[in-house]
């Protein structure tokens, strides 16, 4: 006899639970199609460019097609090569911006999280007065004390957004400190060095991720701001702010310039602005409470 | 966009290095008074992008207060026409000492002030002492510091004595606004004896003059003119497309032009401009020393293409310091020319044949990072490496010009007859050639212009020929105006723009 009543499974284990995850993905997904699609171009980049980036065979502003896919700027040169090029600049300046962010923002946060008192009021007004600080003044003194560079550009960005996360993560640890959790663990006899590393970073960095998503997408357009204002990555490097800036004055007669780097500009931020959503519907304990 | 010209104006002088902004030469003005009947009590509005900073032209009130005042509200002993020729305006006559040290000038008679005042030597001695005083910013200043005397032995007689021979002080004396020595405040009010008085100045957005009833000479055209000032090129012509503004006293792109050139109801014109791009090189440092590798570099770029580029069909290649407005022009163009291979044989020879790499200090505005841009792909070609280094104006000055810390820069120089700094080895590119700095005393202290352009053209061939810089190309002058205007000047724009010949039609 052979055996009809197999039980049938509840549910069928990969659905997911109703409500909330499916628009998580979805969110999640659209972010990460948008901002991939700017990595691949800025990838491929690296290794094949249509023209070379210094080519300006092409002729005055021509419009597109006929060899140039964009078209050319004002020297002759394909549109298309330096959207490729800036893509690059625009990743670079994005993931440079948040790995310094992070490094200098997470060790100052933990370390400010411990102090007390009238220490505690200080460090937090004083992370207040950085925050205060416009990301690109500051942008300006560094570029002005050092020059001209990407990497002056990065370095400002990451310090400024450094402050924010810092004190981000000064109250989520805080917060973090006042569980039970913490002081099993302290009477327990773990070390504070070890409480942090097991106990408290595992605990804020689902918000940490999510704010630093959202830095990327910030330091993306912190860059093309002072790129366009002559203090990003100089030129020839075609960062989409100089691009912007150049087309500026042709606007009108030649659009493609200007709207080439424009729009792959707020595509790459609606990306990760995407990704930072869709990251904290899934990750975050807190607002998946809210949302379900 | 043109920061460099306020700039320049504003801390060249605070230097005491006067690097004179005038205005430039050619021929014609706005179109000839065509058929139909203009109206005498008009307002003409007046787009520009260079409001003052002040409106005393000894105290830092930069280009714009030229654009606005000169010649409009104050009024020099002589005036520089928009072609460029110096005609008498407050002096009747004047005479040239046998020395040619002694000018003794006789005022016209019945020149008022717009405060009623009568113009009296007094007040000539008073503008020039204004002009060369220790707190004097005027970028005239230099150039009149051969003043060594001024005398006024009668109310319409001045005597100025030089301290040596100068054949330019009476173009210099262009430049020199007569003003009412009684004045009080000639920063934010004027007395002059224009043919306009001020009626208001807005900051930040518009200067308006009304006809002086009382004016000497031939009254205005119209009755009003107003200046608006716009930060923003496109806004500049948006305006001039929505009759917001009659005329734009010169576009800083070629793009914005056919919206007008198509347009029945607008007039362009392509007038002559003083200003140049220049790769200026620092003659002192290697490894621009050496006159081949500045040769070399000069025919290594094509600045043919470079010019149209940037400003499309318009603008002129020149080949040297001068413009075709100054009176020792010649079409150098041929010297150094474009050529690659000319470029690789002269790097060859001077040792480079491995090429070489340089840092080019370009200022952060434009067309500059466009010809940076350009310079290094042309160069590559070459096997020279360009290293771009973005600065700000502010560095510029305290980089380049003053420290001398540079090794090849870009820069704008709008100062018609500027050649005369090639005999300056202190100037900042540091060309130091004896035969060529005593040309150009000789060509101050000759005694007719002949002799002085005779002098100044050798100047403008040997600099050529030694690549002191490499001229990219001189700018255009474009104008563009509504057709129911005429009679507006067309070529010396960037410094002067005189509003009294403006008819409009109703």
């Amino acid at each position: 006899m052979t055996r009809t009543d197999v039980l049938r499974p509840v549910r069928d284990e990969k659905a997911p639970p109703r409500g909330r995850q499916p628009r998580g993905s979805a969110t999640l997904v659209t972010g990460c199609v948008l901002a991939g699609l700017i990595a691949l171009l800025a990838l491929v980049s690296l290794f094949w460019l249509p023209y070379p980036a210094d080519d300006t065979s092409g002729g005055r502003l021509a419009g597109p097609g006929g060899g140039h896919l964009l078209g050319t700027d004002k020297l002759g040169r394909d549109l298309f090569t330096q959207v490729m090029t800036g893509s690059r600049i625009a990743v670079q300046a994005g993931l440079g911006s948040v790995l310094i962010a992070a490094a200098i923002g997470v060790t100052l946060g933990v370390l400010t999280a411990f102090a007390q008192g009238w220490l505690d009021d200080t460090l937090a007004a004083f992370l207040d007065i950085l925050i205060a600080f416009p990301t690109l003044l500051l942008a300006m003194l560094i570029v002005a004390a050092r020059s001209a560079t990407l990497g002056s550009a990065v370095l400002a960005i990451g310090l400024a957004q450094s402050a924010v996360v810092a004190r981000l993560v000064r109250v989520l640890v805080k917060r973090v400190l006042a569980q039970d959790y913490i002081t099993a663990a302290r009477t327990s006899g773990t070390s504070w060095p070890r409480t942090v590393a097991g106990h408290v970073l595992p605990n804020i960095w689902p918000t940490l991720v999510v704010n630093l998503a959202l830095q990327f997408g910030l330091a993306v357009l912190a860059e093309a701001g002072l790129s366009y204002l002559g203090l990003g990555a100089p030129p020839p490097n075609a960062s989409w702010g100089r691009m912007l800036q150049e087309a500026q004055a042709t606007f009108t007669t030649a659009p493609a310039g200007a709207l080439a780097p424009g729009i792959l500009l707020v595509l790459l931020v609606i990306g990760v602005n995407l990704i930072a959503d869709g990251l904290r519907d899934t990750l975050d304990p807190a607002t998946r409470g809210r949302r379900a | 966009m043109r920061l460099n010209k306020t700039f320049l104006y504003g801390t060249a002088t605070a230097a005491t290095l006067a690097l004179t902004l005038t205005a430039c030469g050619g021929s014609g003005s706005g179109g000839s008074a065509s058929g139909g009947t203009w109206d005498k009590n008009a307002t003409v509005n007046i787009g520009s992008l260079y409001e003052p900073q002040n409106l005393d032209n000894t105290a830092g009130g930069g280009q714009g207060v030229t654009e606005a005042l000169n010649g409009n509200v104050y009024e020099g002993l002589f005036k520089l026409t928009d072609d460029g020729k110096v005609e008498k305006l407050l002096a009747e006559d004047y005479k040239v000492g046998d020395d040619g040290l002694t000018y003794t000038f006789t005022l016209r008679d019945g020149v008022k002030f717009h405060s009623g005042k009568q113009l009296t030597s007094q007040d000539v001695k008073y503008s020039l002492e204004r002009v060369i005083a220790d707190d004097s910013q005027s970028a005239r200043k230099s150039n009149l510091e051969v003043i060594k005397d001024i005398a006024t032995p009668d109310a319409r007689t001045v005597e100025v004595t030089l301290s040596k021979k100068s054949i330019s002080f009476v173009y210099n004396l262009t430049y020199v606004w007569i003003v009412n020595s009684q004045a009080k405040d000639l920063k934010t009010a004027e007395d002059g004896t224009g043919p306009y008085t001020l009626d208001k100045w807005t900051r930040g957005s518009a200067l308006s003059l009304d006809r002086f009833p009382g004016y000497w000479g031939d009254a205005a055209s119209n009755k009003r003119v107003v200046f608006h000032y716009y930060k923003d090129a496109t806004a500049l012509n948006n305006a001039l497309l929505t009759n917001a503004v009659d005329v734009v006293t010169s576009e800083q792109s070629p793009d914005a032009l056919d919206q007008f050139k198509n347009n029945p109801a607008y007039k362009v014109t392509d007038g002559n401009s003083t200003t140049k791009l220049l790769l200026a090189f620092n003659n002192r440092a290697k490894p621009f020393t050496d006159v081949k590798v500045r040769q070399a570099v000069s025919a290594a770029i094509d600045d043919k293409k470079l010019l149209q580029s940037v400003w499309g069909e318009y603008g002129k290649l020149i080949g040297s310091m001068v413009p075709p407005s100054d009176p020792w022009y010649e079409d150098l163009t041929k010297v150094n020319a474009h050529d690659p291979d000319r470029a690789r044989k002269l790097l060859a020879e001077a040792g480079y044949d491995k090429g070489f790499s340089f840092t080019l200090d370009t200022p952060n505005y434009d067309p500059h990072p466009t010809a940076a841009t350009f310079i290094k792909s042309e160069l590559a070609k070459v096997g020279v490496d360009v290293k771009i280094n973005t600065i700000t104006s502010d560095e510029w000055y305290t980089k380049v010009y003053k420290n001398r810390d540079f090794t090849a820069t870009l820069q704008e120089h709008v100062n018609d007859r500027d050649l005369v700094w090639y005999g300056n080895p202190d100037f900042y590119w540091g060309y130091d050639d004896k035969q060529v700095t005593r040309w150009v005393q000789q060509a101050e202290e000759a005694s007719t212009t002949d002799e002085q352009t005779e002098l100044l053209k050798k100047v403008n061939r040997k600099t050529a020929e030694d690549a002191a810089s490499d001229w990219l190309y001189l700018y255009p002058q474009i104008v563009v105006a509504s057709s129911k205007l005429s009679g507006y000047p067309v070529n010396g724009l960037n410094s002067q723009f005189y509003a009294y010949d403006i008819e409009k039609k109703g």
